[in-house]
């Protein structure tokens, strides 16, 4: 290996003409480092300059490219897309979708008359596939930027002044960009647990549970929101045995209707996954081979310890700002992180704007990319427009959860008088057919006005159902106008029609 | 909602755009070439549209506007809509005013000027088709040489304007909801109905909710209601943040002090190394170039090319972004070739019969590098002498690591021992 190292002669030696004096030595690096600082270029000012090539950030850089503006974007990751893309949304649904496949063949086609022998997980080839799926798309972005002449910088970006940002360049550099306009987009990160040090093969997060190398035999989910139901469903489903451990009383996070979350509790019980809920992590011991974990009754105060391979830390996600300079031109974040703006994402210095995880309201990709758009057209028309009473959340277990607008626990604290009207898809003929029917569709709406207020679906398909129930919410239709609309025979989203007519009459199959 | 009002917006702006353009061309061709000022007309807005009444008027007389202005609001029986400016222009003369109602399409309500244009000496060109009888009765008092006349609308502005202050009712612009429809026939009620309905919708779109209101069945002002609670939810809700607390500094200074308490035990790495080959090149060297080669130069070289490309220390903890970019492959592109390191060997000369003694702990007498640098005349022109500190034959050389970096820190020496007692004269090469 030295060998092999001393071989570029010439090398060496330029690199000893670098450092002529013998105290070099002591950190030489760092000089090679200073020696690149004098590429620093003053270019002319953009536009808008966006900081983050995540989905806030690319979505509204290509937009402001449609819309004539010299945009320039900056991402430190090498590649587009941010979390969603690359270790978020994407992967975890190509390995939702194939465990998913794996799982069935396993255990459900026999039942439908298709035989296979000898099924065997070649989880490097599923790993794989999903990367592929990840680099098309993140490649299709780049592409995107360069269709719509936006300007990619790879680097790691600092305020420097209210107009000006600093980019530390990934090939080594820097380079100054200013604009007339900047948009943060700086995305958020897996909220640590305190005590357990997130090394990404044995304590993992989301961006680990994407890229184990190999199935393992015990893990333990802390936290039984949607990225922990989602990992420990894809790890379950190649073998693993999951428990999940959440603080709260229900799984799905806070936003799920409690009928829809013991549902889906029971059907991925069934699949295998264990729960505590009610209980609480008090720390863990990562010394042994085994992780041992120490959890107690939330309330009741019974301590025990699980024993895990690979414990999944799926607590939440928090603002991500470190590094970007916020101190240098006084911007203000809260007590969570999140950078304060106003309700056109301004901060208090106006032409400096925040969308997506890094600023208010739920952190989900297509609210960032709706942000994303709004602040461009704010910037170019003086007026953007998102909805935030309409935004869908999914859940991509099997069977899938999907809820827009507000859940009964929500609209009864409202003070408001409702009807839930609900249909399992046990009676609806295309599920049915499907073998696949779990799962029901519920609806909320106003007692006396009949508007629908929150549909809260789980099922299959339940994310692609849910897209009539958002558009029904944006336009204030009532349960009657959908019961009144014609869906084709025989699919799911007769179920939801049904649905509808439970709430303001009566279904016809049930 | 408001994104789909504006876009339905859009596509009735862009119908009467085309249908207007149709009808200014037209105009061209009947009327005179090129005349200083145009006659504005009537436009229809739908294929269907026979006449329509004249809300009001976004611009006065003399008044100078661009294309896509609204020029005025034009009312039908199914939809009131925006009329944009074509091109720039100066609204000369407006000859049906606020409020006028039953305007045939095609009847002039307006004279439109180029930019630039002297608006008070124009001549205003006669009427270009023959519109109803009754507008020809209107418009009678409007002759060329009246140029300045007031813009009074033949029926009033106070008798119709859509405009009304508060707004309880609206009329319907698109096609209504199943349930609105239903409702309306069960009760039978009629297209004059639905024009006193007060919408409550996105976008005054008429729910079911404001029918019952209508009829009775609830409360009239609680479909308002319950829009105002829903509007709430469609905005973030930036009330009450709380700021994160300026960053303390004495926080950082409490985190220093009681950063030293956890002590990492630091390890001493050493190993012997022969500096005999060494001290060979270096007269070799002097001797056919006649060029003095301090002893310290090769030690620094050697250390140099060490330091490069060794492993990851232990200790190292990875930020979240060297994680993420380990998922994702890239720490392979960018950093495949190790780390480079920053160890500084303490060299101590050891008695020369003694190599064979294990490197125990040797106290760490300290070695000043700079003393080698400024001994670098000392030892004049007499190659051999040794530098002081340093043995001819056997130097011990140690690096004194964190506890877990010991590993780094014996490759490291190791291949200080390489270079130096294997192949010294590559580095000065």
């Amino acid at each position: 290996m030295l060998r092999s190292l001393l071989v570029p002669r010439a090398a060496v030696r330029s690199a000893f003409k670098q450092q002529s004096s013998l105290p070099t030595i002591v950190a030489p690096s760092s000089i090679a480092r200073l020696s690149k600082r004098s590429y620093a270029t003053e270019a002319e000012e953009k536009d808008l300059v966006i900081i983050g090539g995540g989905v806030a950030g690319y979505v509204a850089a290509i937009k402001a490219g449609q819309e004539g503006m010299k945009v320039t974007c900056i991402e430190k990751r090498g590649t587009l897309g941010g979390t969603c893309l690359n270790v978020g949304c994407i992967p975890s649904k190509a390995l939702l979708n194939n465990s998913h496949l794996y799982h069935q063949i396993l255990h459900d086609t026999k039942g439908r008359g298709i035989e296979v022998g000898d099924v065997k997980l070649n989880l490097e080839q599923m790993m794989k596939a999903k990367d592929t799926a990840v680099s098309g798309l993140t490649k299709g972005i780049e592409f995107l930027f360069k269709k719509n002449g936006v300007e990619y910088i790879k680097g790691t970006a600092a305020f420097t002044g209210e107009h000006e940002v600093k980019v530390n360049l990934s090939e080594g550099g820097e380079q100054t960009v200013r604009g007339k306009n900047i948009l943060i987009a700086t995305g958020s990160e897996a909220t640590p647990f305190p005590g357990l040090e997130v090394d990404e093969k044995r304590i993992i997060t989301s961006t680990g549970a994407i890229a184990l190398d190999k199935v393992p035999e015990t893990m333990v989910v802390i936290g039984g929101g949607i990225i922990g139901l989602e990992m420990g469903s894809v790890w379950s489903r190649l073998g693993t045995k999951v428990t999940v451990v959440e603080f709260l009383g229900q799984i799905g996070g806070p936003g799920m209707d409690a009928e829809i979350s013991k549902a889906a509790q029971k059907t991925l019980k069934k699949q295998g996954i264990e729960f505590k809920l009610n209980t609480k992590v008090l720390g863990g011991d990562t010394s042994g081979e085994k992780i041992k974990l120490d959890v107690e009754a939330a309330k009741g105060g019974k301590k025990e310890t699980l024993d895990a391979e690979v414990v999944l830390v799926a607590i939440g996600r928090r603002p991500y700002t470190a590094g970007l300079g916020l101190e240098n031109i006084g911007l203000e974040t809260d007590d969570k992180g999140r950078l304060v703006i106003d309700s056109e994402y301004r901060t208090k210095i106006p032409h400096i704007r925040v969308i997506g995880d890094c600023t208010f309201g739920p952190m989900l990709a297509h609210k960032a990319e709706e942000e994303g758009v709004a602040a461009v057209e704010y910037i170019k028309k003086g007026y953007g427009h998102v909805n935030y009473g309409a935004i869908p959340s999914v859940m991509y277990t099997h069977p899938e959860v999907a809820w827009v607008g507000q859940n009964e626990q929500e609209v009864k604290d409202s003070g408001v008088k409702y009807k839930v009207g609900t249909f399992p898809f046990s009676a609806n003929s295309r599920a049915k057919t499907n073998l696949d029917s779990e799962g029901l569709v519920k609806m909320i709406a106003d007692a006396e006005t009949d508007r629908i207020l929150g549909v809260h679906i789980i099922g299959p398909n339940a994310g692609e159902l849910i897209a009539e129930g958002t558009l029904a919410i944006e336009y204030g239709a009532s349960s009657e106008d959908i019961g009144r609309t014609s869906h084709a025979h025989p699919t799911l989203s007769e179920a939801f029609k049904e649905a509808a007519m439970a709430t303001y009459g009566k279904a016809i199959h049930y | 909602m408001a994104s789909f009002a504006t876009a339905c917006r859009w596509s009735a702006r862009l119908t009467s755009r085309q249908l207007r353009q149709d009808a200014a061309a037209r105009g061209f061709r009947t009327s005179a070439a090129r005349l200083a000022a145009q006659n504005f007309t009537m436009p229809a807005l739908s294929p269907t549209m026979t006449e329509g009444n004249i809300a009001s008027w976004k611009v006065k007389e003399g008044d100078s506007f661009s294309a896509g202005d609204v020029l005025l609001e034009i009312e039908t029986d199914k939809a009131s809509m925006d009329v944009e400016a074509q091109d720039d222009g100066i609204m000369a003369k407006i000859t049906q005013g606020d409020g006028s109602k039953g305007i045939k399409v095609g009847t002039r309500i307006g004279v439109l000027a180029e930019p630039g244009d002297d608006v008070s000496s124009l001549e205003i060109p006669a009427e270009d088709s023959a519109p109803a009888p009754k507008e020809e009765a209107s418009k009678k008092p409007e002759t060329p040489s009246e140029s300045k006349l007031e813009a009074a609308p033949p029926s009033g502005p106070s008798e119709s304007s859509a405009k009304k202050p508060s707004k309880p009712a609206e009329k319907q612009t698109y096609p209504l909801l199943p349930s609105v429809s239903h409702l309306l026939h069960e009760h039978g009620l009629e297209q004059a109905d639905v024009d006193k309905m007060t919408p409550s919708g996105p976008n005054n779109r008429l729910l079911k909710g404001d029918v019952l209101a209508y009829i009775g069945s609830i409360s009239s002002s609680y479909p308002t209601e319950l829009s105002g609670k829903i509007l709430k939810l469609t905005h973030l809700d930036l009330r009450n943040i709380k700021l994160a607390p300026p960053p303390a500094a004495p926080k950082a200074a409490k985190e220093a002090a009681a950063a030293p308490p956890p002590v990492a035990k630091d390890l001493q790495v050493a190993v012997s190394i022969s500096m005999t080959s060494v001290i060979e090149v270096q007269q070799r060297i002097q001797k056919t170039l006649g060029v003095f080669m301090p002893l310290s130069t090769f030690i620094a070289r050697a250390t140099d090319v060490a330091n490069d490309n060794l492993p990851q220390s232990k200790t190292y903890t990875p930020s979240p972004d060297e994680l993420f970019n380990q998922v994702l492959g890239l720490d392979k592109v960018t950093s495949a070739n190790g780390v480079r390191g920053s160890f500084l060997p303490q060299i101590t000369a050891l008695p020369q019969a003694a190599p064979a003694a294990k490197p125990k702990k040797t106290a760490p007498k300290s070695f000043d590098i700079i003393d080698l640098l400024s001994g670098k005349p000392t030892p004049s022109r007499l190659a051999s002498r040794p530098a002081p500190g340093l043995s001819a034959s056997v130097n011990v050389f140690s690096v004194t690591v964190p506890k877990g970096d010991e590993k780094r820190a014996k490759v490291f020496l190791d291949r200080v021992k390489t270079v130096l007692e294997g192949e010294p004269g590559r580095l000065v090469l």
